[in-house]
């Protein structure tokens, strides 16, 4: 199997071989196949021979803009000569015809029932499609030494209120602001707070209402 | 509604039988687009909603016969729709082919003895009026003119077809 070195050898030789033809008269750039040399080329590529591929790379760039540039002035002699005649004076078969046209039609896109209005429902309903509830994450715990203005915190939210469960359930049953006593940090409080209002919730623990007292 | 939707329903609406979509001046009318940079804008639109349809099989075309910009299935797209109107009907699409041929030389008119020459068939009268009424053509036989109305353009890619004559006149000679 050869390697992609010896291909872009394999391109630079060919492409030195069309130019040699071409200027030489045996060829015209409009008789030469550029397509497979950009292809093979595509397929040598290597991060190790980058800067060749891209010196031929220019070469063949090269070869087809003088292509592109035969094919124009072509055009234009045919156009000033009238000479589209010359094929229709060749008495062509209708299947020559047919031949030449193949490839050229096109179809067109005509809706007239595409209005305004139609466009607007359409686009509130593929809207209305495409409105999806944002997934909730737990957020991945990190090691770190290092300080951030914002903390990834240690625990889970289901882990402290589970911590805070267990740290509450030998007091309990007792009343309300008993829980909340030991502590005199006013963030920590309202924290707690919140941990306990989720456990009601839960059902994990209940309160009594008359008598402000918590239990199991 | 944006600018691109608006874009959209101007190039895909079908004017009356023979016309689609609309001129660069109509669009930057219905866009309400002005400035010295109106060009730049209207290109700019163009390339966009054409990158944006191109995932449909769709493309933005430009007829040179009416000036108008239009929306058509991609070349692979419209093989796969079956694009050519002439199908099962290889004599017309010949003759509109000459009659293509000799409105190019002319300005978009045609003598019909020019045509008759060229065609060398008994029947490209009739051929030309079946054409008229698909709408193709419009024939003066009184004068013995006939004229393209921009329909082929829609449905023919000139272009591609001058480069194909202009290669295969090359290998006649």
């Amino acid at each position: 199997m050869r390697s992609r070195e010896d291909l872009t050898e394999e391109i630079n030789k060919a492409m030195k071989e069309i130019q040699v033809k071409v200027l030489s008269g045996d060829f015209s750039m409009l008789d030469i196949e550029l397509a497979p040399i950009f292809e093979t080329l595509k397929k040598s590529i290597t991060v190790r021979n980058i800067d060749n591929s891209s010196s031929i790379y220019n070469d063949a760039f090269q070869l087809l803009v003088q292509k592109y540039e035969e094919l124009k002035t072509l055009i234009n002699q045919l156009d000033r000569k009238e000479s589209f005649f010359i094929f229709l004076k060749s008495k062509p078969e209708d299947s020559d015809i047919l031949q030449l046209l193949e490839g050229c039609w096109i179809k067109t896109f005509d809706i007239q029932t595409l209005s305004f209005d139609f466009l607007t429902t359409s686009q509130e309903k593929l809207s209305i499609g495409h409105i999806t509830q944002p997934p909730i994450k737990h957020l991945n715990k990190v090691e770190t030494n290092q300080n951030f203005l914002l903390e990834v915190p240690k625990f889970k939210f289901s882990e402290k209120i589970t911590n805070f469960f267990e740290s509450i359930k030998d007091k309990l049953p007792c009343a309300f602001n008993e829980i909340f006593e030991e502590e005199k940090d006013q963030i920590k409080i309202y924290e707690q707070f919140v941990y306990i209002l989720h456990l009601l919730q839960m059902g994990k623990i209940k309160y009594q209402k008359e008598t402000k007292f918590l239990y199991l | 509604m944006n600018e691109l939707t608006i874009l959209m329903h101007l190039l895909s609406e079908k004017i009356n039988n023979v016309q689609i979509g609309a001129t660069k001046e109509e669009i930057i009318k219905k866009l309400n687009l002005y400035g010295k940079n109106e060009s730049v804008y209207f290109h700019n639109l163009i390339t966009h909603l054409s990158s944006y349809i191109e995932p449909l099989g769709l493309q933005i075309r430009f007829n040179p016969l009416s000036s108008r910009w239009y929306i058509a299935f991609e070349t692979t797209a419209s093989e796969f729709v079956s694009a050519n109107p002439f199908e099962n009907k290889p004599r017309l699409a010949a003759t509109i082919f000459c009659v293509l041929i000799c409105c190019l030389k002319d300005m978009g008119r045609a003598k019909i003895q020019d045509i008759k020459e060229i065609r060398r068939k008994k029947h490209v009268i009739e051929d030309l009026k079946e054409l008229e009424k698909l709408g193709y053509l419009e024939l003066e036989e009184d004068l013995g003119i006939v004229s393209l109305t921009p329909l082929i353009g829609y449905q023919l890619d000139l272009n591609m077809l001058l480069v194909k004559l202009a290669l295969k006149i090359k290998d006649q000679k």
